[in-house]
């Protein structure tokens, strides 16, 4: 090698090594971006989990370039599941939405409010009654919706922007209806970047009563939420009192808004009645022990006020508590459990009304993080199945399928997941089957 | 470039320095809040992030060993490395490889602690090894002769 080429090869070397390194990278980048607009249902990539692939009403639109392409059929249109028209509602509610400093435990939040407070309004419906809500978006600048936690409802009620309807800007409204089909604990919030506007408060309580009405005297919501930091229920940075005979039993109806885990426990034994809207099927007695509501879950508790003029007190987390009984009558904070109630071993068993021996399809949902690039961002992301957004599968099923999940998350930390309009029972955790009454959830942390 | 080398290798060092000071002051700021009754639980973290408001304002120091540690460290390594391929000093890319290696190393092992918080004491250990490496790779550029004059010297001394 002559000493000229020498030279050009010292030249030339850090810079091939510097593209080597930035090439790839940049590349990545770019892959990664996502259009200003794009539709969700072409996200990702499908997945039949072995089963057979749906032929009708398949919504992957296949548009974009290298994505699978569903067969031509007639599709229904998602603004035509909707609950029958014609139907007269039986509750009907408006709900304005506005941006607003809170003022929760004497500081100023920067917040949302749904009908001047945070939380908004409980609307509360009986089983089988057609619920209305009139939404309208006073001054929430970056727009709202509503979504209904836990509640089955026609897909166009969802309240998803961008996937179930358009967002609601300011000055726009929007009409709910659906029939609450489920009796138990839920609730609703935006869902148009809804990071934000959930930890700032805008949400309220569900809550539907059975038919039959409920076993309890007396029934109690109680909503957990973080302000800036600070632990409230019902929006008040300090415990709930309610008052209540001695010997009443009462339902106390906990549901948690935040992103986080908590932990409820009580001073004396309870019954857990329901776990995310789901009746427990005969819950028993419990003391010392906790139970954990992952974020957005609910759990309805069942407590007796005790007969010698004391309070019973339901933590919620350390920092608040649910205190019920006589006026005055108050209880000391019981020291937090070291156990916690395993609800895969709560209750009885009862038949599930689906033959789980044959599913239709099995999927696989591993959750992990990974360093990538996300919408062109560098970062330490969450990934799905070892795939970065938008990357990610999209479970195809029909209508009727028996659908077996595995979900194992890898990434050492906590991660909350609701499914929306459906729910899930849990078959086994860490290799050990369920043995007490069906769990259905629709939040769980992983 | 062989400045640029010194300053991104001071830079990764006193980030280390930042980065063990801003989790201390964030521990010492978390046990006052707690000696004065405050619970602290994954809400409380979150819902700060996604508000902005603080429940105490050291708060701010576990934020930014996030950003530091996510962003802007692995960004200074990988800029190290990339002018260490310019600076033609011998060993310079050497050390920059070490500097990287271990950022990645110290990544790995922050995220390893959520799981297992032993993991957390080896990030710490790692801490000191990082600092010590990229302070070594930014002071060494002072004392060691230029390579390529070495090289110069050696070729003009070589009848071609």
């Amino acid at each position: 090698m002559t000493s000229g080429s020498r030279r050009v090869l010292q030249a030339a070397l850090p810079v091939l090594a510097t593209v080597a390194i930035v090439a790839p990278l940049a590349w990545l980048w770019q892959a990664s971006r996502v259009p200003g607009v794009y539709s969700v249902m072409d996200m990702g990539h499908l997945d039949y989990g072995g089963g057979a692939a749906p032929e009708a009403g398949g919504g992957h639109g296949g548009h974009a370039p290298g994505h699978v392409h569903q067969p031509s059929v007639p599709s229904r249109m998602i603004t035509d599941l909707v609950a029958d028209p014609t139907r007269p509602a039986d509750v009907q509610v408006d709900v304005v939405t506005r941006q607003q400093t809170l003022t929760v435990g004497g500081r100023a939040i920067p917040g949302f409010t749904v009908n001047s407070t945070s939380p908004g309004p409980e609307i509360r419906a009986r089983q089988g009654q057609l619920i209305e809500a009139q939404l309208r978006n006073e001054s929430v600048a970056d727009g709202v919706t509503l979504h209904w936690h836990g509640v089955d409802v026609p897909n166009a009620m969802d309240g998803v922007a961008g996937v179930t309807q358009d967002t609601v800007s300011v000055g726009g409204e929007f009409t709910y209806r659906f029939v609450a089909e489920q009796a138990g604990s839920f609730w609703y919030h935006s869902h148009q970047v809804s990071n934000p506007q959930v930890a700032g408060g805008l949400f309220g309580s569900l809550v539907v009563t059975p038919k039959s009405g409920i076993a309890q005297q007396l029934e109690v919501s109680a909503i957990a939420h973080t302000y800036g930091g600070l632990r409230t229920i019902n929006g008040k940075a300090e415990d709930l009192r309610e008052p209540a005979q001695p010997g009443r039993r009462v339902r106390v109806r906990v549901i948690n808004t935040d992103n986080g885990p908590i932990k409820a426990w009580a001073n004396g034994t309870y019954r857990l009645l329901a776990v995310d809207g789901t009746e427990v099927h005969r819950p028993t007695e419990v003391s010392d022990r906790s139970v954990t509501l992952t974020a957005g879950a609910r759990a309805d508790f069942e407590v007796q006020v005790p007969g010698d003029g004391t309070a019973v007190r339901i933590q919620l987390s350390k920092s608040t508590a649910v205190i019920i009984g006589p006026a005055g009558a108050d209880a000391p904070a019981p020291p937090q459990p070291d156990d916690e109630l395993d609800l895969l071993a709560y209750g009885s068993p009862a038949p599930l009304g689906f033959d789980l021996a044959q599913p239709t399809r099995r999927f696989d949902y591993l959750i992990d993080r990974r360093p990538g690039f996300v919408k062109g961002r560098p970062g330490m992301w969450w990934s799905i199945n070892g795939h970065l957004f938008p990357n990610v599968p999209m479970y195809l099923v029909r209508e009727g399928d028996v659908v077996v999940m595995h979900i194992e998350n890898r990434s050492g930390e906590v991660h909350p997941m609701h499914l929306h309009g459906h729910h899930l029972v849990v078959l086994a955790r860490n290799g050990v089957a369920a043995s007490g009454s069906p769990w259905w959830v629709d939040c769980s942390t992983f | 470039m062989r400045t640029a080398y010194k300053v991104l290798a001071y830079l990764v060092a006193a980030e280390v320095a930042i980065q063990a000071m801003v989790m201390v002051w964030a521990i010492a700021g978390l046990s006052k809040w707690v000696e004065g009754g405050g619970v602290f639980d994954k809400s409380v973290i979150e819902g700060s992030a996604e508000t902005g408001a603080m429940p105490f304002p050291e708060v701010l120091g576990i934020l930014v060993h996030g950003i530091n540690g996510i962003f802007v460290i692995p960004g200074l390594a990988l800029l190290l490395l990339i002018v260490s391929f310019f600076t033609k000093r011998r060993g310079a890319i050497k050390w920059a490889l070490i500097v990287f290696g271990l950022v990645i190393v110290q990544g790995q092992l922050g995220f390893l602690g959520h799981d297992f918080p032993l993991g957390g004491a080896l990030h710490g250990l790692n801490a000191l090894a990082l600092f010590g490496v990229a302070l070594y790779a930014g002071r060494r550029l002072r004392v060691a002769a230029p390579a390529a004059v070495e090289h110069e010297q050696a070729r003009a001394a070589t009848p071609v």
